[in-house]
């Protein structure tokens, strides 16, 4: 009789532990997609979303060992209080110091983005890791080698099995772990967000809503809300740098139609992803503000809402300085989710 | 419980009027079984070469008879590299009993998976088969060395891949296999060589001077793409004993 007792209880104690950890590994991180959104471009249903999914895909991102000498994480590049831009740097630069040829953009809403990278060479979040990666002035690394290092790390063993139900450490894995975190970065409370919402700490002033309705009038197509982009690719009219010789989008499809057109970056965050454009040659919003009032260079691919110059007043350019500005997240750049993880896993 | 009953269903399955079919790639040049970085061969241009790699992928493989169903593997992708024997054989399961004329497949991976993020088995990107800048899987790869290239080492490099618009370089194969025969629960094997000479010619005959590195999607890229869709060839067919 005792004993059928005891025999009772372990199997009641290994069926709650086991519930447990059932729990740990299925616990849902939520994805939540903002009122009056659209739904998001990621398929999750091929990368079902977890706590430990996420928390792997943190840990990789926050962890040099994807770079080949070990000295560069994604966070050396992408840092979370600037909005996951590389701030102060025009063209990031990688391992060993070395320059790159781009403005590291800030990383926001991707699990909307169609297609990533200026130029949009990359057609999906999952394989943007790799591109990094494998690039020789940035991380210059293999996946293949990036798995067989993580292999011999218990650490890592044991995340990707909370992760994916076993201890086998793939490219694949890699990549969704990492896929997992990325889609998270999202940001949709900003005060712009609270006055769209009509919460309380969403007034706008005047000056606001007068920059509002100047960017709605002459930004919006390209930067269109709530996303404040388009998911395309345009020529803004920059004048192209001579020793980048960078033509964004041609250098992809080597179509004559797309040269000089770079795709449309969000403005969530705007006021700390400087510097901005796809060569960081703009350091202030003022800067970048004068290029579209008055600096606008004509080529055969501008974009046909830049074609007239847009004579806005110096008070205009300042009201819609002040909108910009609206569009700052403070819990997403300070959220404890997304920051270097300090716990021991 | 569950796993049980599959297996069991799997296995009355299998019993039933199944069989496999074992195919094995034999890389060659100018006929010779192809031996990796020491041995030197010649292309229809005349120019003496080095091989150091070769790697493609064959996807969608399809038995079709004269008539009547045809059956097509699922999750039908398969790398092969000259330099892992492992990967010059693989087995297809679950094949309908009877005779069969055709094998065809395709040369490279179809533009659906090259837009589908990252995946499993043979198409993880670690393979080392994936654009990383302008994303998408490369078709084939073809590596080695020739006097003939005023390059770095002498080396030659062909990346093969592109799946959108005109880019596209995935070839159709058709091979007439007569008649091959699936036996239920007995395999047969079918032999292929990969002769890696098409690489250089037919229909576009290559200079190695001239065309020594094709590592973008684009009109090269297709012109080796029609070059290479006829390098494979039925060797043997072996089928099961009575
Ligand atoms: C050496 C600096 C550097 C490192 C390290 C780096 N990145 Fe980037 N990242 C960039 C630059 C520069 C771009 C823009 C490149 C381009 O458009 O050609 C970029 C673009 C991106 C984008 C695309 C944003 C968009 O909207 O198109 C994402 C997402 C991203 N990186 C994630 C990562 C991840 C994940 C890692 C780690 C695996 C990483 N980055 C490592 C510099 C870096
Ligand atoms: C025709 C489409 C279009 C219109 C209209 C447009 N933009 Fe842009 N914008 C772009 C593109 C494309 C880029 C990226 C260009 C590049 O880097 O080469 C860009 C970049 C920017 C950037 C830099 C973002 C970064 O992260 O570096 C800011 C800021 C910006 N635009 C603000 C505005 C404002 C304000 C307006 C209205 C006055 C406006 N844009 C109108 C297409 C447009």
């Amino acid at each position: 009789m005792k004993h059928r007792i005891w025999i009772f209880l372990i199997g009641i104690f290994c069926l709650f532990t086991w519930l447990a950890f059932r729990c740990i590994k299925e616990e849902p991180v939520k994805f939540l997609i903002p009122k009056g959104w659209p739904k998001p471009h990621y398929d999750f249903s091929k990368n079902k979303l977890t706590a430990a999914g996420f928390s792997l895909g943190r840990k990789l991102f926050y962890d040099p060992v994807l770079s080949n000498d070990s000295s560069i994480s994604c966070a050396s590049c992408h840092l979370q209080a600037t909005g996951f831009a590389h701030v102060d740097h025009d063209l990031s630069h990688g391992i060993e110091g070395k320059i790159g040829t781009r403005n590291a953009p800030g990383i926001v809403n991707p699990a909307w983005n169609k297609f990533f990278m200026w130029d949009g060479g990359v057609n999906h979040l999952e394989v943007q890791a790799l591109a990094p990666i494998t690039n020789p002035i940035e991380m210059n690394e293999s996946l293949n080698h990036i798995v067989i290092k993580l292999s011999t790390q218990l650490s890592y063993r044991k995340a990707f099995k909370r992760a994916f139900g076993d201890s086998i450490i793939s490219g694949q894995r890699v990549l969704l772990g990492i896929s997992q975190f990325l889609v998270m970065l999202n940001s949709s409370n900003s005060k712009y967000d609270k006055y769209i919402r009509h919460e309380k700490d969403g007034k706008f002033s005047v000056q606001e809503l007068n920059g509002l309705k100047i960017f709605r009038k002459h930004c919006g197509s390209c930067h269109t809300e709530p996303l404040f982009t388009n998911n395309d690719f345009a020529n803004n009219g920059l004048k192209v740098d001579t020793s980048l010789k960078d033509y964004g989008r041609y250098s992809i499809t080597h179509n004559a139609n797309d040269s000089l057109k770079f795709k449309v970056p969000s403005l969530r965050n705007i006021e700390f992803t400087y510097p901005y454009m796809h060569d960081g040659r703009f350091k202030k919003l003022s800067e970048v503000l004068n290029h579209y009032n008055s600096g606008i260079k004509s080529s055969k691919t501008l974009a046909n809402e830049l074609q007239k110059p847009m004579q806005l007043t110096a008070e205009q350019k300042t009201d819609l300085l002040v909108f910009l500005l609206t569009l700052s997240d403070k819990s997403f750049l300070f959220d404890q989710r997304f920051s270097y993880p300090r716990e021991k896993s | 419980m569950y796993v049980a009953f599959s297996v069991a269903v799997y296995g009355m399955k299998a019993q039933k009027n199944e069989g496999s079919l074992i195919i094995k790639i034999h890389p060659v040049f100018n006929g010779k079984a192809l031996k990796l970085t020491t041995e030197p061969y010649v292309n229809a241009h005349q120019d003496s070469l080095f091989i150091d790699v070769f790697k493609c992928y064959l996807s969608a493989l399809k038995l079709s008879p004269g008539n009547g169903v045809e059956f097509k593997e699922t999750k039908s992708y398969h790398l092969i590299n000259a330099d892992d024997s492992i990967s010059l054989v693989f087995v297809i399961k679950n094949i309908p009993e009877g005779n069969f004329k055709t094998l065809s497949f395709n040369i490279g991976v179809d533009s659906i998976s090259s837009v589908s993020g990252a995946l499993d088995g043979d198409l993880d990107p670690s393979k080392g088969m994936y654009w990383a800048w302008n994303t998408g899987y490369i078709d084939a790869k073809l590596m080695g060395r020739s006097k003939q290239c005023k390059t770095r080492q002498n080396s030659f490099e062909y990346h093969i891949g592109g799946y959108s618009g005109p880019n596209k370089t995935l070839q159709k194969v058709r091979l007439d296999l007569n008649i091959i025969n699936i036996e239920p629960n007995k395999t047969t094997h079918l032999e292929l060589k990969a002769e890696l000479a098409e690489w250089f010619n037919n229909p576009y005959l290559l200079d190695l001077s001239v065309t020594n590195a094709v590592l973008i999607p684009g009109k090269e890229a297709l012109r080796m793409a029609e070059n290479y869709a006829d390098m494979f060839q039925v060797l043997k067919i072996t089928s099961p004993k009575k």
